[in-house]
């Protein structure tokens, strides 16, 4: 993996298909354990076209050309849709989605259950969209016009002869980052990561692993998995780490906002 | 937080600093504060990109606000109403940061 640049159409990192599949494979986890954790539908399977819209998923002009329909046949769905209210889920027991949808108070339950009550739905949902939107750049889906469907887009060599880089918009950079951010956080929890000395060790660790050319091995026995997160961790901050660099100084390089805080400070 | 390269570049001269702590301050009139917590996860470099990007701080003031959430385990962010307290509470939470919201009288983490 090479550190993100800042290029004319977005931050630009060269990854190794590995590296792709990796991220995109844990990316994809974090976000089903999101959507499990917190009552969310699983991510929207392929549109299969022999399906048969049914009656109450049509659109609300048509809900109201055929009158009111009978309460049983309205899903919370619909209602969260005409609304904007829609049930929350359970509070999430896995402590890696705690930590990605945490308590909003220390002391205070009320506070706390407001909160979660008011965002939970909101907050899972963009962590899981994001996760899975960040999958898909790292690995695109096959689109059905490709030529060559037993070839992956981003296995096609460019111009120069090397695979294209992942290529992160400016637009989708925060994204990006929060979605690495939310892996390392569930990786680190899993991992028992608790101090800023852990995370470091684990860091050198990994780091003088990779300047002796030890490959990661395949996760087999606990040691051997745990030697794989560890990886998995560390290359997740490195692509963070960098993106942070050039996405700060795009921040710094740009006026200052007329709506920015500072001021009433 | 761990170390890192890009916020171990920031340099904050000594007028800037002391300007900052007094902006980090709450404002009596604010009857809530929301608080971010260090972990052990987050860059020190992402830290100080939300605290600029989403606050609107400037450079030194958000490097001041993520070495204390670093050195003192927590720091005061924002204060005022609670509603918006939740609005900033929700954003730390949507970046991966650790916040919560109380009344400012119990503020312990204000300068």
């Amino acid at each position: 993996m090479t550190p993100f640049r800042a290029m004319r159409r977005g931050y630009e990192s060269r990854m190794d298909p590995v590296e792709r599949a990796v991220l995109a494979r844990v990316a994809r986890d974090v976000a089903a354990m999101v959507r499990d954790e917190t009552g969310l539908p699983a991510a929207a399977p392929e549109p299969d076209p022999n399906d048969v819209p049914t009656p109450h998923t049509g659109s609300t002009t048509r809900v109201w050309n055929k009158g009111l329909l009978a309460p049983d046949e309205i899903t919370d769905g619909d209602l969260a849709k005409l609304t904007g209210i829609s049930s929350v889920g359970p509070t999430p027991q896995d402590p890696a989605v705690r930590r990605l949808l945490p308590d909003a108070s220390k002391d205070d339950d009320a506070v706390a259950g407001e909160f979660r009550r008011l965002t939970q739905n909101d907050l899972a949902r963009e962590k899981a969209e994001r996760l899975e939107a960040f999958a898909d750049l790292l690995e695109p889906p096959a689109s059905e016009d490709d030529p060559e469907p037993e070839k992956a887009p981003w296995q096609t060599l460019g111009r120069h002869g090397a695979p294209p880089p992942v290529r992160v918009s400016r637009e989708s950079a925060d994204a990006v980052a929060g979605a690495l951010t939310d892996m390392r956080l569930v990786i680190a929890q899993r991992l028992g990561l608790e101090s800023d000395d852990d995370v470091n060790a684990l860091t050198d660790q990994v780091m003088w692993d990779q300047q002796m050319g030890r490959e990661i091995p395949v996760a087999a026995d606990g040691r051997a998995a745990r030697r794989f997160w560890s990886g998995v961790f560390v290359a997740a901050g490195f692509a963070l780490e960098t993106l942070m660099e050039v996405m700060i100084a795009d921040l710094r390089g740009r006026p200052r906002p007329p709506e920015s805080r500072s001021e009433d400070n | 937080m761990p170390l890192s390269a890009p916020a171990a570049t920031v340099s904050a001269g000594t007028a800037t600093q002391q300007e900052t702590e007094q902006d980090a301050a709450r404002e009596p009139a604010d009857p809530w504060v929301t608080i971010v917590w260090n972990d052990p996860v987050n860059l020190m470099s992402y830290v100080t990109y939300v605290f600029e990007s989403y606050f609107g701080y400037p450079q030194a003031k958000a490097h001041t606000l993520m070495m204390r959430v670093h050195n003192d385990g927590k720091a005061v962010v924002s204060s005022g109403g609670r509603e918006r307290m939740e609005v900033d509470v929700q954003a730390m939470h949507g970046f991966g940061l650790w916040a919560t919201l109380q009344e400012s009288g119990g503020a312990q983490g204000a300068a």
